[in-house]
């Protein structure tokens, strides 16, 4: 059970990122209330530039455990990209479970300012240095001109729109609806007025999605301890799980819109429904959307109708993104599924400031990775 | 066959103003991205095809005045490209496919019909 957790998110942050590593460990550390000596198992994952503008790093989970001065008798590393956490958290139940740890730290983040500064991302690192490859298929996707992931989920959001009929003010309220959960969290990093003209009116960055229909990202790592007991917090378990990974590149999938989300949650769908509040990926507003249809929450389709039509507030009838989701929280290293795990955590635990009545259960669910083949789905509650 | 000799023979096709993709003779399936052995059932029985050059917009996007595309030619298999016109771009225009070489790089686009 998780026994402290934390975050230490900037827009920008000047230190390396190994000092701000450092400070996501030493609050949860602090929350839990135990030592540094008392974790004995490590779970984090490495992406091209995100540790002070690294594209590779040797032995990184060995070299972190080494820099922090925690002494493991468990390492692991995670490669599903944003729901990276969630895989990691799950595991890391388990391996408590069966004694291999007592205390797990999963720590994940890092500095996505750098990657941005260079005017790619992650995913695009290979267009920078001739010497690195970053898929078997590079001299007959590179050469074009792209700006993926944002691309890739744009293709997405177009096809979307011509199939489904869903709209540009569709997916503009929802980040107007996140917008309002943002302003009431006390913790995100853009807040203020936002109405639906202004995303519509913002840039278009990859047609049909706008610059603030997208996430920005941010410096950042957030820290969550894995132990036998849930000591000072409340003993929330994790009481469902799916993951699922399809790793067909989306231009050889029959359709872009169904994600692998529609597998990973498919042995629960009845218990999503009657959860208490939704924690959604929102790499980009179109994600959300896919989530809602892909794991059953409403039929495939008619996600921007559900947008219209429904209050994602915390006291509303569908609690969504309750801490305004990283679209207003910012994107820590190109990855978002800490942001929902944190959340979730403070409003199981009854912390959280827009704080949903009775939160007893919270559905998660993380997509990404190369061509967001990689899906998480979870409950976790008590 | 090995991939060296696939990407040998698509770069050869490509000079030549020809898309090429790969056909499994084992299950019939199509497909563009290479590998050695047919992502669907596995056999090693594959032959490179010419695709007759015509195909559809399946999705597309618009960023830095560059429309990034999926195309679904006629044969039946999709693949990344960038569209060459912009004028009446859409979900489901015909196009033909062009060649360009950019950074002595020989890549295929699409060219909308209207």
């Amino acid at each position: 059970m998780i026994s402290g957790f934390a975050e230490a998110v900037y827009k920008k942050y000047d230190k390396s990122a190994y000092e701000l590593m450092n400070e996501a460990l030493s609050k949860a550390l602090d929350m839990a209330g135990i030592q540094r000596s008392d974790i004995d198992g490590f779970i984090s994952t490495f992406m091209p530039g995100i540790f002070d503008d690294n594209v590779y790093m040797h032995f990184f989970t060995s070299q972190i455990c080494n820099y922090l001065g925690i002494n493991v008798k468990y390492m692991d590393s995670m490669e599903y990209g944003g729901p990276s956490v969630l895989a990691a958290y799950y595991r890391a139940e388990k391996l408590i479970k069966d004694g291999s740890a007592d205390n797990i730290l999963l720590l994940f983040g890092g500095k996505g300012s750098l990657v941005k500064d260079r005017k790619i991302t992650v995913d695009s690192y290979e267009k920078i240095n001739d010497g690195v490859t970053n898929t078997p298929y590079k001299s007959l996707l590179n050469g074009y001109d792209n700006i993926n992931p944002v691309s890739d989920y744009a293709l997405a959001a177009q096809r979307h729109k011509k199939i489904y009929r869903s709209t540009d003010e569709q997916r503009a309220e929802l980040a107007v609806k996140q917008r309002i959960n943002a302003n009431l969290s006390g913790y995100s990093m853009f807040t203020g007025d936002l109405t639906v003209e202004n995303v519509i009116n913002s840039p278009v960055i990859s047609d049909p999605l706008h610059l603030l229909e997208i996430v920005y990202p941010v410096d950042g790592f957030h820290a969550f301890i894995v132990s036998k007991s849930a000591g000072k917090l409340r003993p929330v378990k994790i009481l469902n799980y799916g993951e699922a990974h399809f790793t067909k590149l989306p231009v050889e999938m029959d359709d872009i819109t169904l994600l692998s989300a529609s597998e990973s949650s498919g042995d629960f769908r009845e218990k999503i429904k009657k959860c208490d509040l939704y924690e959604l990926y929102d790499s980009f507003t179109i994600t959300v959307m896919l989530q809602l249809e892909n794991t059953g929450i409403v039929e495939r389709g008619k996600s921007g109708k559900f947008i219209e039509n429904t209050d994602f507030k915390s006291n509303g009838d569908f609690p969504l993104n309750t801490g305004g989701g990283s679209i207003n929280r910012g994107q820590p290293a190109y990855m978002s599924g800490s942001v929902l795990l944190y959340e979730s955590l403070l409003q199981l635990n009854n912390m959280a400031k827009n704080q949903v009545k009775s939160a007893n259960r919270a559905f998660i669910n993380g997509i990404g990775g190369w061509s967001r083949s990689h899906s998480v789905s979870m409950i976790i509650g008590e | 066959m090995g991939l060296t000799e696939i990407y040998n023979q698509y770069e050869k096709y490509f000079k030549g103003n020809i898309l090429p993709y790969i056909k499994c003779n084992n299950c019939n399936y199509k497909f563009y991205y290479p590998r050695d052995m047919c992502p669907e059932c596995g056999s090693d029985n594959l032959s490179i095809e010419k695709s007759n050059g015509n195909g559809k917009i399946y999705s597309y996007t618009v960023s830095n005045k560059n429309i990034w595309a999926i195309i679904e030619m006629n044969e039946g298999f999709k693949f990344y490209a960038n569209i060459t016109n912009s004028g009446t771009v859409d979900i489901n225009k015909r196009i033909t496919i062009t060649f360009i070489n950019k950074n002595n790089k020989t890549l295929p686009y699409g060219e909308i019909q209207d």
